[in-house]
């Protein structure tokens, strides 16, 4: 399909535009935000944001849509962002991504819209990312965060029960609200919001804005109830047989920490990154003593992994008064994981990168504690089916650190629960929900997308399926009422 | 007795049944655990080594490699370092897999002593030689869906 072009407002002349250097978001200062929990980016300026956004060429053939996974009209809401008229640029991407504030902080955008925008090839990219946090926030302060008053939908007298309230339930909850069905959402924890409120901590994406996005949801009509583990409080079948919903949607992320298999892994002082993250976020052990769950201040924390995971690990665990925080990553950082910003922002806060080198073993004192770990030195070989290059270990390379906290950080698997309790849901053989493009599942009436189905993967991807299971719920809902008819 | 001084007392026979056994040790430990595995995607990883460890005996009973890749495939080690899990119906996949490269690796071990062993006898040397590739290949395999599933961001 051809786009027609949206209409320019941008008064800098074709030529000049590339002279304008991209520009640079505040940020607090390294030294004193390590130690506090704010937010580390504040924010471009609307006289940045302008700026910012004049640096697009307006391409004939736009790229940047394309690297987008759920496409947001980007040149067009730069152009409104050209206009001023933020909250025109707003409600533009919230066409495509109910979620703006909160991918403009977190979306990998270098390896997405940004890494094919034109301007990039010769100079450095549009910052789209920066411009879709600064239009969300504007929003949120200026509107109402929703924008757009929204007519109120005719009542479809239908029911869906969503599962999980990480972005691929908010997405969809979202979607089926404006279609008039009756939305609610479970959620097992005691906030809404999946990793963006257990994992993600405070400093790179503050809760308040997960807060006031289930807010407007909740304005919206949709029901949130938490602490209600579907699977064990009520099952799929007795949700649809007892309590009438007509479709359900499994958005249940992956939260199952991995862990490594080697000696001493079950010390004290060694947790998961998902114990670890949730205990400072969800259970706000940042807030210690205001609120009662205390984490331990290590003297030398190391976290294993290389991954988003991991950086705000290490990151936590240097707020949290670490002495002293290092990642230990088996590969190189070119082979990092991690978004470039992380891994630049955990470096200008002390944290010490021991790249090329994997623990075999965690040592413990006789109370049980961990007191040291064993390492291998690595030297990369060839390179895997992702491109990375593999990490060999070097025989006799053996080193011992000495540790009193660890934290593995190396990825997540899926929840068994729902698999165990319904076996009629089809997984694979890693225990994902095996679903087809749409989110259907082999159980009738029951969809799901997100981590769920990908694995670990991301915030933008999770809403994208989110979005498309929502689209083939409301069919669905719609062919039930037309056969039923 | 050692490997090697178990080989020295053995005819070639003896020496294609010993490694049979190998394998035919695998498939009934990985049938068992098939059998009583508590989930589809456990019962799914288990029925794939089966096949593979039948392709493994079907090789020693025919004395021929189906499909054999020139190529050895480099030793990963991602696997070397771990604990060895135990055979049981509550294995997770994670542990399957630890497992089953574990017991490839030592297999690929045992077929290099043979191949070493038969230095002097150039096509029994170069057929174990093959297995031991094979088993090495195998033990890679497992090893790099370890390193996808297990660890994307270690
Ligand atoms: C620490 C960390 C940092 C990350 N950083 C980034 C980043 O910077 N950028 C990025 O794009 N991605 C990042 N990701 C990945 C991203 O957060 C996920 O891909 C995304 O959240 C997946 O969304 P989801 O809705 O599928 O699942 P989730 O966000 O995991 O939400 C699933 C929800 O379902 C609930 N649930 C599960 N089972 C049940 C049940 N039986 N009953 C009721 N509720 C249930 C869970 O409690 C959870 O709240 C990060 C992940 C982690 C762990």
């Amino acid at each position: 399909m051809i786009r027609e072009k949206p209409q320019s407002f941008n008064t800098v002349a074709l030529k000049e535009r590339l002279t304008i250097p991209r520009q640079s978001m505040p940020e607090q200062d390294p030294f004193i935000r390590s130690t506090n929990f704010f937010e580390v980016n504040l924010g471009l300026t609307p006289e940045q944001a302008v700026i910012e956004a004049q640096r697009c060429i307006e391409c004939k053939k736009p790229t940047c849509m394309d690297g987008c996974p759920v496409n947001i009209k980007i040149p067009d809401f730069i152009q409104l962002i050209c206009k001023k008229d933020f909250l025109g640029a707003a409600e533009k991407i919230m066409e495509d991504n109910s979620l703006p504030a909160v991918c403009g902080r977190v979306c990998p955008q270098e390896t997405q819209c940004e890494e094919v925008c034109l301007v990039g090839k010769r100079f450095e990219p549009v910052a789209i990312g920066r411009l879709e946090r600064f239009v969300a926030d504007y929003a949120m302060e200026n509107g109402n965060g929703s924008v757009k008053e929204t007519q109120i939908p005719q009542p479809s007298g239908q029911k869906v029960a969503i599962v999980g309230s990480g972005p691929a339930g908010l997405a969809v909850a979202s979607d089926l609200i404006k279609e008039g069905h009756e939305v609610t959402v479970f959620e097992a924890l005691h906030e809404f919001g999946g990793v963006l409120v257990y994992g993600i901590p405070e400093f790179r994406l503050p809760k308040t804005i997960l807060r006031q996005e289930v807010a407007n949801l909740e304005a919206k009509g949709v029901k949130f109830i938490k602490n209600f583990i579907v699977g064990r409080t009520m099952t799929i079948q007795e949700l649809m047989e007892e309590e009438g919903y007509d479709s359900v949607f499994l958005g249940l992320g992956a939260g199952l920490p991995r862990f490594m298999n080697i000696p001493g892994e079950n010390l004290n002082g060694v947790y998961s990154a998902n114990e670890f993250l949730t205990r400072s976020n969800l259970m706000r052990g940042y807030e210690f003593p205001e609120w009662d769950t205390p984490l331990y201040r290590a003297k030398h924390a190391i976290i294993v992994g290389g991954g988003n995971t991991a950086m705000d690990a290490v990151r936590t665990a240097k707020r949290l008064g670490a002495e002293k925080a290092s990642i230990v990553y088996r590969r190189s950082e070119e082979e990092m994981p991690a978004r470039n910003e992380e891994i630049h922002h955990a470096k200008e806060e002390g944290v010490e990168f021991l790249n090329l080198v994997n623990p075999i073993e965690f040592i413990g004192d006789d109370q049980g504690n961990v007191v040291a770990a064993k390492c291998l030195r690595m030297e990369l070989g060839e390179p895997d089916d992702s491109g990375r290059r593999r990490p060999i270990p070097m025989e006799g390379s053996e080193f011992i650190m000495v540790v009193d906290m660890v934290v593995i950080a190396v990825g997540n698997g899926s929840n068994p629960l729902i698999s165990q309790t319904n076996p009629e849901i089809e997984t694979n053989k890693w225990g994902n929900i095996v679903a087809d493009a749409d989110g259907r599942t082999s159980m009738d009436a029951v969809f799901a997308g997100g981590d769920i189905v990908s694995g670990g993967a991301t915030v933008i991807l999770a809403m994208g399926a989110g979005r498309k299971s929502a689209a083939a719920i409301n069919e669905y809902l719609k062919s039930k009422v037309g056969s039923s008819a | 007795m050692n490997l090697k001084d178990q080989i020295n007392s053995m005819d070639m026979d003896d020496i294609i049944q010993m490694c049979v056994h190998q394998e035919q040790q695998a498939i009934d430990l990985y049938t068992l655990a098939k059998d009583q595995a508590r989930n589809e995607s456990s019962r799914q990883k288990f029925q794939e080594l089966i096949d593979m460890e039948t392709k493994h005996k079907v090789a020693l009973q025919n004395f021929e490699i189906e499909n054999y890749i020139e190529l050895p495939p480099a030793d990963l080690k991602v696997t070397d370092y771990l604990m060895e899990p135990v055979l049981g119906v509550t294995m997770t996949t994670q542990e399957i897999l630890i497992l089953a490269a574990k017991r490839e690796g030592k297999t690929a071990t045992m077929y290099q002593d043979l191949s070493d062993h038969f230095s002097m006898d150039k096509q029994l040397s170069t057929f174990f030689q093959m297995m031991a590739d094979e088993e090495l290949r195998h033990k890679h395999d497992l090893e790099t869906e370890y390193e996808n599933e297990f660890m994307p961001e270690g």
